[in-house]
């Protein structure tokens, strides 16, 4: 993909946002209109009190007005915010829930290509970095053109040579903003590109930082930051060079129209030959400046929001859409008479530059048996288990489950059918039995413990503090490595699927508490279909027909145990 | 406010650069007030003001500029240190690993809350600097004139500008903790959704996970709705001051129609400059939360803290454990109950026990990540107390179970363990893990990348890579936790073989759940109830 072609998307992306967002918009904008009407009033008034004092003509009731119109201002600036914020949040909500349910939809291939560090930026900063751009910039947007015209107008009524001076000074504003603006807008998408790049190192760094530590590299990894953060600093720096330039030819038309408008008055006419209509008629004019630039100047500082979203937006529009639901075929017999799994001639490169993973391979298991899967690490025994879980496709070959191509069956189908212990079980931030409920919410707390039975995962927690309740941290902290795969095995018992997936379910564990969850899993395999992958030697006692897999193939079994 | 004063010190360093910032930004407000003033005053018939004015134009666009660039300048650099101190101080207290502080709650501080902090340079203390010249410049010009009037804009002055966005700041501070906390609760579940993708899939969890974010970002909304509530009400009480301010000023024009433009465009100007503090006081609140949050993770003590007086280490590495007692917490089992271990230099030992005996602990114990209840040990024949931890690491390396591979090249991994390999030393480190074969296949050889936790290899070969960079350490003891997790029997095997080669004049504590018979070992240790005992070969 071009940048080109990111830039249309982004593009477009962002007018289809504006226009979906118009409607939370909408109070903010009539607000902001309606605050620089009552602007123009309290000019008016001003101009008359101040016109009507060189006069020495004493006149409360403008003052008076201007009082009024000022706490009509203050009322409106309170549900300006209050409307503005809630624009924000619609949007939030709605961007971070679709870009969530995007990244949970596309699955696990996604973490082959990029980090899950870097996928939770999208769904938290960008998103949040989206504020501005509803809360802000798409009603400064709208009043950048309203809110200058309406002055205009006004001035137009009471000096039209002095409203055309305003106007001229106006017009060279969006110029030389869009001047800038075009330079900064490219600048910044590759600054947030930059910026990923070093949230994802932090994050990797971050989680990995015992092993830097212990190594010794604390320091240099800090260097290496110092300097990362560095080019960072430089490239925000260059995208803000010129980005500032937009307010500065906002600054220029802002001192530029004070200026020839003051010498208008001043230089032509002496304020005693005015009389007090027309000196009333110059001090509004004058007044009005400010009011005039106000909207512009908001819609400036908006500006930065902008740049902000064409980042994010960038990665939004590059989401992966949400997949049209395929018509559902119904799964014939799971329930009643088991699953059976077949392979045909199935072939998958994960990289090409690797060759295949699994090099035409096919095997059957009928419902209710076990296969064991044998073979060197890097064989292609996970990728079976890949396929099986739906995280990738072959990309060749047939993979069926009774005899349904596996890849008509909706994810959720699918997830219902199996029950996955894998090598590197997730465990998440919560007590242990909170982390085995994952895997069957409406479980009652007597099912869990029965799978923690099963699992042996009881006979370290009676030694917790909290039993089931002790609270783990992220990555399982708090459990060793056997425990955390009982952990998984629980998840298994507690789902109570049909399809077994058990890729080394029992690695990590000494050999008398693999016995015991072996034997567990032998009971929980009677009845369903059962694929194990393991190289314990324990393992190949488990009942069932032996698969060796060597470089993605099947090899002429030596034997049956 | 102590957290913002403690950020503040850090940024001694870059004083320069801020205080010069600080300078343009209140020309810049200089130059904009005298702008209106002088505006004034040409109305008024000062033909001297018209003169100026051009000039001031200008120079008042040029200053502003300056003043954007020198105050983010200085705002990025100041940040960068901010974040290599944060990273220096997780450094020296997470040596053990992040424990129940979460990778992402980390990260948020690392990034998020360091953000943050840039609003106590740029919103914050440049337009407060800026509303402290203004102030008594309002004051002595008005009061040159009418002496209450002065006085009277002052105090709405500071009003406006200081006493409303303080007493936001002040009762939004539970507020800026609850965003600051919100926000990293909504990043944790997200990072939980995303980095368990595997899980959510296989379980059909999409939903849930969905909810659970969404939950989290409604906590995170109710929190900032309260701040955006506090932000507006002070924005609006001190847009009321500006215009009792200019109110005041349009009745006392009356008397001295001429002073009275001047100064009404003197104190709109004024005001103005002062209108983003409104905002800067529930800024304060939120910042100093975030503040108080990167210290607090940053100043987390080391787990065991390197002695005053370090002794230098011995050349020595024998490594003796004596009547060592030892519990992860008060209300953690008693691991060890006086374990006494010898293991003398360039021996060969295996450490047996079921999981949860103590094998990864006794680890912890010797690389300092943890320190004995009572007994002691010694390395070398000193006691690891009286040692640097940095010594001590640099003398043990440790293959933990958990050992992270980055995502980076292979080559990037091995290299952490020893910056200064050369080729034929990462290849022999590759195939004694018994990968380099694998790794010679890759077209990319040591420059093949690794993914996220190696997840561009199977398990056992990334197993295999960090065993790799284990071995290549420059360590004289390696402790090797489980070295043959997840290998098939023939690559463990053959791996084991090599490792009674490979190791010469090294120690070796090989921890297990089992022996395979071929390894070549001096003694044989099972741990059991809180003690070494001699095992049979």
């Amino acid at each position: 993909m071009g940048e080109r072609d990111d830039y249309t998307t982004t593009k477009h992306w962002l007018r289809m946002e504006s226009r979906a967002a118009q409607n939370a918009c909408r109070p903010v904008f009539l607000a902001g209109l309606a605050n620089t009407a009552l602007a123009i009033g309290q000019a008016f008034c001003a101009a008359q009190a101040l016109s009507r004092a060189i006069f020495h003509i004493y006149n409360i009731s403008f003052i008076g007005g201007f009082a009024v119109l000022a706490a009509m201002r203050t009322l409106l600036g309170i549900i300006a915010e209050r409307a503005s914020f809630k624009a924000g949040v619609v949007a939030r909500r709605r961007l971070r829930s679709d870009s969530l349910a995007r990244l949970l939809s596309a699955g696990p291939s996604l973490l082959r290509a990029r980090h899950s560090g870097e996928l939770a930026m999208i769904v938290v900063d960008r998103v949040e970095a989206l504020e501005g751009y509803y809360a802000r910039y798409i009603p400064a947007a709208f009043l950048a053109g309203a809110g200058p015209l309406l002055v205009f107008l006004a001035a137009a009524f009471t000096d039209p040579a002095a409203a055309l001076m305003l106007g001229a000074a106006g017009l060279l504003v969006p110029f030389g903003m869009a001047l800038a603006g075009i330079g900064a807008a490219t600048a910044s998408g590759r600054q947030f590109i930059a910026m990923a790049r070093l949230q994802s190192r932090f994050l990797d760094r971050v989680r990995g930082i015992a092993t830097i530590v212990l190594n010794g590299r604390a320091e240099d990894e800090a260097r290496a930051l110092a300097a990362a953060a560095d080019e960072l600093r430089r490239r925000a720096m260059r995208v803000l060079r010129v980005a500032f330039l937009s307010s500065a030819a906002l600054d220029c038309a802002l001192a530029g129209a004070i200026v020839v408008i003051a010498i208008r008055y001043a230089a032509v006419l002496a304020p005693t030959e005015l009389g007090q209509a027309g000196l009333a008629r110059a001090f509004f004019v004058l007044l009005l400046v400010p009011e005039f630039f106000a909207p512009l100047r908001a819609f400036s500082a908006a500006y930065q929001d902008r740049l902000h979203a064409t980042g994010a937006a960038a990665e939004l529009a590059s989401l992966p859409p949400l997949p049209v639901p395929p018509p559902t075929l119904p799964v014939r017999t799971v329930t009643a008479n088991g699953v059976s799994v077949a392979f045909e001639n199935v072939r998958l490169i994960w990289d090409p530059s690797r060759g295949p993973a699994l090099d035409g391979l096919s095997f059957r298991v009928p419902a209710g048996e076990t296969l064991i899967l044998v073979g060197p690490s890097g064989a292609g025994k996970s990728t079976v288990f890949e396929i099986l879980l739906g995280f990738v496709r072959p990309d060749s070959g047939r993979v069926t489950i009774n005899g349904a191509d596996i890849a008509d069956l909706v994810p959720q189908a699918l997830s219902r059918l199996t029950a996955w212990i894998g090598q590197r079980p997730m465990l998440f931030a919560g007590s242990i039995r909170e982390n085995i409920r994952f895997a069957r919410p409406e479980a009652s707390d007597a099912e869990v413990e029965e799978a923690a039975q099963n699992a042996k995962v009881s006979a370290f927690a009676s030694d917790l503090p909290n039993g089931l309740d002790t609270v783990i941290g992220e990555g399982g902290y708090g459990l060793s490595g056997g425990q955390a795969q009982r952990v998984a095995i629980a998840r298994a018992f507690l789902k109570n699927a049909p399809l077994l997936l058990l890729d080394e379910p029992t690695a990590h564990l000494d050999p008398v508490t693999e016995s015991d969850v072996l034997q567990s899993l032998q009971r929980l395999a009677l009845g369903r279909t059962a694929i194990l992958a393991s190289h314990s030697a324990a393992a190949h006692a488990f009942p069932g027909r032996r698969l060796d897999i060597r470089n993605g193939q099947a090899v002429p079994a030596r034997g049956v145990a | 406010m102590r957290p913002l004063l403690r950020i503040l010190a850090l940024w001694r360093g870059r004083a320069l650069w801020l205080l010069f910032g600080l300078l343009v930004s209140l020309a810049a407000v200089g130059a904009g007030v005298s702008l209106m003033v002088l505006a004034g005053l040409s109305l008024a018939g000062w033909l001297g003001g018209l003169i100026a004015l051009r000039v001031l134009g200008p120079g008042r666009v040029v200053l502003r500029y300056f003043e954007r660039l020198t105050t983010h300048a200085a705002t990025f650099r100041a940040l960068t240190d901010l974040r290599v101190w944060f990273f220096r101080g997780l450094a020296r207290s997470a040596a053990g690993g992040l424990g129940f502080s979460r990778a992402g709650d980390v990260l948020t501080r690392l990034v998020a809350d360091v953000d943050t902090l840039d609003g106590l340079y740029l919103r914050i203390i440049v337009p407060l600097a800026g509303a402290l010249l203004l102030l008594p410049a309002l004051v002595v010009l008005i009061a040159s004139r009418f002496v209450a009037l002065g006085l009277g804009l002052g105090a709405l002055f500071a009003g406006g500008a200081f006493l409303l966005p303080w007493l936001a700041g002040a009762g939004a501070a539970a507020q800026g903790e609850a965003v600051t906390a919100a926000s990293s609760r909504v990043r944790i579940a997200a990072l939980d959704a995303l980095t368990g993708l595997r899980e959510v899939r296989s379980f059909g969890a999409e939903g849930r996970m969905l909810a659970r974010v969404q939950a989290c970002e409604a906590g995170l909304f109710a929190a900032q709705r309260g701040m955006a509530a506090r932000t507006a009400l002070a924005g609006a009480g001190s847009f009321l001051c500006a215009q009792l301010a200019i109110i005041a000023v349009l009745f006392a024009a009356g008397a001295d129609p001429l002073f009275g433009i001047a100064g009404l465009l003197l104190t709109v100007a004024c005001f103005e400059a002062a209108a983003t503090l409104p905002r800067a006081g529930a800024l304060t609140a939120h910042t100093s939360a975030a503040a108080r949050r990167v210290i607090e993770a940053a100043e987390q003590p080391a787990p065991v803290p390197d002695p005053p007086r370090p002794v230098p280490l011995s050349a020595g590495f024998t490594l003796r454990f004596e009547a060592v007692h030892f519990r992860w917490g008060r209300d953690r089992p008693q691991l060890f109950d006086a374990l006494t271990l010898y293991i003398p230099e360039a021996s060969r030992v295996a450490l047996l026990g079921r999981s949860g005996s103590g094998k990864s602990t006794l680890a912890a114990l010797a690389l300092k990540l943890a320190s004995p209840d009572s007994g002691r040990v010694t390395l070398g024949g000193t006691d690891l107390s009286e040692l640097p931890a940095s010594g001590v690491r640099a003398r043990i390396g440790w293959l933990a179970q958990a050992t992270h591979l980055f995502d980076d090249t292979i080559r990037n991994n091995l290299l952490l363990a020893r910056p200064d390999a050369d080729e034929a030393a990462l290849w022999a480190a590759l195939d004694a893990a018994r990968i380099g074969e694998m790794v010679r296949a890759l077209p990319e050889g040591l420059e093949s990348w690794v993914g996220e936790s190696g997840t561009r290899f199977s398990g056992g070969q990334g197993r295999r890579l960090a065993l790799a960079r284990a071995l290549l350490s420059p360590a004289s003891i390696l402790i090797l936790d489980e070295p043959c997790a997840g290998l098939d029997a023939e690559t463990e095997r053959a791996f084991l073989l090599t490792l009674n080669e490979v190791a010469a004049g090294r120690t070796i504590i090989l921890i297990s759940h089992r022996l395979t018979g071929v390894e070549r070992l001096d003694r044989i240790w099972r741990l059991s109830g809180g003690r070494a005992v001699a095992a049979a070969g």
